[in-house]
């Protein structure tokens, strides 16, 4: 957990536009207009469970660590003033090794503490991905262990790991939890949301305070 | 380009496995099992526009009860599934129908080949299906304004639409269908030409 400048997981970096319609940037503005438009509790997750609890969602496919970090330095933390940001990021980050990987996301809490004071951080543990057991299955499981220990030093940040169900006994990942064995269907999505609602309805009740 | 160079968008080519967890492949041999043991009337193949639809509540409500399969792979380009119906998808099965809906991802290639790419798939299908019709769907606009990838998606459709009423496939087993309102007047052409031809799209 050296010097964050030499990890390039720690590195605020936009995407590229290589494909030629701009896709990504369109999102990030979008979401930084969303930002000057709500006021939320908190972001994340906008499903029946979640979004009674006026919740955004800026999550964009392939993002990396890199990625996100520009992006939240970038427009999309401004104007508001969240209870809680749920974090999840990690398995894009193809080129670092897991303990970059792990200072990445440890970057980007760091960042949020320090521009959101009130804010509680869930950071969830990477998910399994791929039929079988595979390099990437045990890389995110590495990840997912350091950021179990150097999480709860930040002081308002933890680690929720829903990994737990996704691998079965043969160690098979089905496709009925994912159906490309990275993405979650609707089931999946359902055996993840619901610890995850679980603690933030528990979160959101222990920061309020009649009066404040 | 000369007319010699081979086109890598008809050139059957496997997706490699850059992440390290071989879901591509796990997606393919899933697919060739399924040929194996279902019998589909209709078959939808395709990258993750095909793939994403299996997610939604659409797929059950519409095509489900036709009996329908998916081997849809996100990211897939022309090349991609040019090689997994050469290689077992088409296996073992005869639909009545058979629904290609792939090249927004063939970037870095020009419309003239993502077009070709399409046109060798649908001449796999009818070498290895000779008893199924193929609908070929017009690949979508995309990006929040007007950009190049648009202008190369409408070319490939225009191309397509061209593509399946000439030659060989007059025959009526092949059919072009396109929801995007640029194609709308090219599309009535061709079901004009299939009404004509005594043909209906699904009977």
């Amino acid at each position: 957990m050296s010097g964050d400048d030499l990890n390039p997981a720690a590195v605020a970096r936009p995407v590229e536009d290589a494909q030629g319609d701009d896709r990504w940037m369109s999102q990030h503005t979008r979401f930084v207009q969303e930002c000057k438009d709500a006021e939320p509790d908190q972001f994340e997750v906008r499903q029946d469970l979640f979004s009674p609890l006026h919740a955004l969602n800026f999550g964009i496919a392939g993002d990396t660590t890199c990625n996100v970090l520009w992006r939240l330095q970038n427009g999309e933390l401004e104007n508001i003033c969240p209870k809680v940001v749920v974090l999840w990021v990690g398995t894009n980050n193809y080129e670092h090794t897991a303990e970059q990987v792990a200072g990445g996301i440890l970057a980007i809490a760091q960042l949020l503490t320090s521009r959101l004071p009130k804010a509680k951080i869930v950071v969830l543990g990477l998910l399994p991905r791929g039929e079988r057991p595979n390099p990437l299955r045990e890389k995110n499981t590495v990840v997912n262990g350091y950021l179990r220990s150097w999480l709860p030093r930040l002081g308002r940040a933890q680690l929720l790991d829903v990994s737990g169900d996704f691998v079965h006994s043969d160690g098979a990942i089905s496709l009925q939890d994912m159906f490309d064995f990275l993405h979650l269907t609707a089931t999946g999505y359902r055996t993840m949301a619901k610890p995850l609602s679980d603690l933030l309805l528990q979160i959101l009740e222990e920061t309020h305070v009649p009066g404040i | 380009m000369s007319a010699e160079d081979p086109n890598p968008a008809a050139t059957p080519t496997p997706c490699e496995d850059i992440q390290g967890d071989g879901r591509w492949m796990s997606l393919h041999n899933r697919f060739v099992s399924d040929s194996k043991d279902k019998e589909p009337d209709v078959l939808f193949v395709g990258d993750s526009l095909v793939q994403l639809m299996h997610q939604f509540g659409i797929w059950r409500q519409l095509f489900s009860p036709l009996h329908a399969l998916n081997f849809g792979v996100g990211g897939d380009k022309t090349q991609h599934v040019l090689w997994r119906l050469s290689n077992g998808e088409l296996d073992n099965i005869s639909p009545k129908v058979v629904v290609l809906w792939v090249g927004t991802n063939n970037h870095g290639e020009t419309a003239e080949q993502i077009c070709g790419g399409i046109m060798a798939i649908v001449q796999v299908i009818k070498n290895k299906l000779p008893h199924s019709r193929t609908l070929v769907l017009g690949i979508l606009p995309r990006g929040k304004s007007p950009n190049p990838l648009r202008e190369r998606n409408a070319k490939v459709n225009m191309l397509v639409q061209e593509a399946v009423s000439v030659g060989d496939h007059c025959d009526g087993t092949i059919t072009f269908f396109c929801v995007c309102d640029t194609v709308r007047n090219v599309m009535h052409c061709a079901i004009e030409r299939q009404s004509l031809a005594g043909n209906h799209l699904f009977h």
